[in-house]
């Protein structure tokens, strides 16, 4: 009787043991379960054990899933980064969920500190406001001034919106700044074009009138010619001028095969100057001092690398007036470019007109610079055409100036196009 | 403007005032600009629309002023929200003043460009006005953000404007010596000048106004040391939300 007691009471307390044991367990268990991570699993034996090491693996899968969506996200959200277009995302009110960084450039947003503002609260332009509040359909995109650019230069926007899964925004914005100067520079282009093709017609139609009405002497015929014949050479140069243009912009680029003799370029581009100083103010009025002798040889197109230097030369004669001295020489400098300089003592360019100096038709003052014979005036088309060429050959202009100063005028050539001469 | 109340209402309210507002100060930009425009083309195209956009802010002012106050009769806020009531009212003030000083700006330049004196330093105004409407514009931005660091900035940058001003002033003291005829429009550049070193004051208020709404600390006619030690320091105990 004693001994079935004593083998009751042992069970009970083996029973009570076990039972401490397991709920020891369990609480580590429940402890660890609470906040589960991988590497804190608790070493425990038994089922409480088993259920811990499954459930660590099912947490590790998941973890690697959410890696592998954390890792997909960020991929898109830099892509989203790196495109040029701005984008918004936002929330029914209107508050920043998203925005990249181009947005940001865009509106003069901060991509993290701005998250959950209301866009309107920092793009106040109340062209923007009135288009944004708007609720009516269609809603065309706006076109507004963005946040000025890093240099602080004034950009134009080119905005969207569209609506997307359940009542969000999305804000595309473009930057069309550069679109909208091509689109002005066209429009002064043909403007131009248009005026300075007609003002010799108009001339012309006149004295082709005059002299169909008109009995004239023989020497008033022959002026009136002489006039005329100023004015179709004007004109011949500025549609010249024009079609090279248009071939430069259609052509593919010049060649490397093809050999320019500069020595002899120069000194056919020298005669061209010395004859137009000549006409202009006179024999030996202008001092000029052109080097023809240059000791190594180009490989490009010679007649637009010929056109680029007297455009450059007629220039300098043009602008430096009737006491100019003018230098023009080639050199090569320490990385093997290849320097065509032109030094004139003329006036000199203020700083303002120096960006625009290559744009077609740009002209510093409308009174200077005009002559007897409007077709030494140059057509406008000069310095525009030698950018084009410059840059075709692999090469910049430069152009150095100041009022009083008069100006310098480069042409710099790629070295790999300098050939040296055997 | 983050923080939620019991009555989402109240949270409601206030988002809307605070947008009002910032609409306001987004019509007070575009005047300046239109008035810096103005200045910069010798235009009166450009002066009668800032006239006319005038009237709009005008209206706006008063419209912000009664909902105003109705939240506060209703309301009765305290701490934070009642800081922010309060910079509102004077944010919207500054902000219609500023406007006027945009109008004063393009009625003068009409005035000039009408009295034909080409040869004014006129486009020398264009850089202080620039400058005066960014720290409009930064001032705003920080009054969005509630960045008390911005706001020091546009404190520190009034400075700028107020010395373009006195430049300005002597440079328009030998032009009048030179020529007497320049005299009369000299006197509306030196109004524009004004206007213009205004319109800096206004943002400066604006800027105070927010490290009032964020800090508890009223740094109006305090120095730049004192300011930025109150920026740095905790929100003052007992100016806190209960």
């Amino acid at each position: 009787m004693n001994s079935l007691l004593a083998a009751l009471l042992l069970l009970l307390a083996i029973a009570a043991g076990l039972w401490v044991i397991d709920r020891q367990r369990a609480r580590r268990f429940l402890r660890w379960i609470a906040d589960p991570t991988a590497s804190a699993m608790p070493d425990l034996a038994g089922a409480w054990g088993l259920a811990a090491a499954y459930t660590r693996r099912a947490l590790g899968r998941e973890e690697t899933r959410a890696a592998a969506s954390a890792a997909r996200l960020d991929t898109l959200l830099t892509a989203l980064d790196a495109l040029p277009d701005g984008i918004l995302l936002l929330d029914r009110e209107g508050r920043i969920l998203f925005c990249n960084a181009a947005a940001a450039a865009h509106f003069g947003l901060d991509t993290k500190r701005d998250q959950g503002q209301h866009i309107a609260h920092l793009v106040r332009d109340p062209l923007f406001v009135t288009w944004f509040s708007w609720s009516g359909e269609p809603r065309p995109p706006l076109e507004m001034p963005g946040h000025p650019d890093a240099s602080g230069q004034p950009v134009q926007l080119l905005v969207q919106r569209q609506a997307y899964g359940a009542d969000c925004l999305l804000l595309l914005s473009a930057d069309i700044t550069a679109q909208r100067q091509t689109d002005a520079m066209r429009r002064d282009f043909v403007a131009n074009v248009s005026h300075d093709i007609r003002t010799p017609l108009t001339v012309l139609a006149g004295f082709i009138e005059t002299l169909q009405n008109l009995d004239l002497s023989a020497a008033e015929k022959a002026r009136y010619l002489g006039l005329m014949a100023q004015q179709t050479r004007r004109m011949q140069a500025l549609v010249g001028d024009l079609l090279t243009l248009s071939r430069l912009e259609g052509s593919p680029l010049p060649s490397q095969g093809e050999r320019v003799d500069l020595n002899a370029l120069t000194a056919h581009c020298a005669a061209e100057a010395f004859a137009l100083s000549t006409r202009l103010y006179g024999p030996e009025a202008q001092h000029l001092r052109i080097e023809t002798a240059v000791d190594f040889d180009f490989a490009g197109s010679a007649s637009e690398i010929g056109s680029a230097m007297s455009n450059l030369l007629a220039n300098a004669v043009r602008y430096a007036g009737a006491k100019g001295c003018i230098t023009a020489r080639w050199s090569r400098d320490g990385e093997g470019q290849a320097r065509f300089e032109v030094t004139d003592n003329g006036p000199g360019i203020a700083a303002e007109h120096l960006p625009r100096l290559t744009e077609r038709f740009y002209r510093l003052d409308k009174s200077r610079a005009r002559f007897a014979d409007d077709a030494d005036s140059g057509t406008g088309l000069g310095l525009a055409i030698t950018r084009h060429v410059v840059e075709r050959h692999g090469g910049k202009l430069q152009i150095v100036s100041a009022p009083g100063q008069g100006s310098r005028f480069a042409l710099l050539l790629a070295s790999a196009r300098v050939l040296a001469r055997a | 403007m983050t923080d939620k109340h019991l009555s989402s209402q109240f949270d409601n309210e206030l988002a809307q005032l605070s947008s009002n507002l910032l609409a306001m100060g987004g019509l007070v930009e575009a005047q300046l600009r239109q008035a810096l425009a103005a200045l910069t083309n010798h235009s009166d195209e450009f002066a009668e629309a800032v006239l006319a956009g005038e009237l709009r802010v005008n209206a706006m002012e008063v419209a912000i002023d009664d909902a105003l106050t109705r939240i506060i009769a209703r309301r009765q806020p305290a701490a934070v929200d009642l800081r922010l009531l309060l910079s509102i009212a004077r944010v919207t003030g500054n902000l219609e003043r500023a406007g006027d000083e945009a109008a004063k700006i393009a009625r003068m330049v009409r005035a000039i460009v009408n009295s034909g004196m080409p040869t004014l330093p006129l486009s020398d105004l264009q850089l202080a006005c620039d400058l005066a409407a960014r720290l409009i514009a930064q001032a705003l931005d920080a009054f969005a953000r509630l960045d008390t660091i911005a706001a020091f900035a546009t404190l520190k940058e009034d400075a700028a404007v107020d010395r373009e001003f006195d430049g300005f002033v002597r440079k328009l003291i030998t032009y009048m010596m030179e020529d007497p005829r320049a005299i009369t429009p000299s006197l509306d550049l030196l109004f524009i000048a004004k206007a213009i070193e205004r319109i800096g004051d206004h943002a400066k208020n604006i800027a105070e106004c927010v490290i009032y709404v964020v800090k508890g600390a009223d740094v109006r006619h305090r120095s730049l040391a004192e300011t930025e030690a109150a920026i740095s320091a905790a929100p003052e105990a007992g100016m806190g939300r209960p």
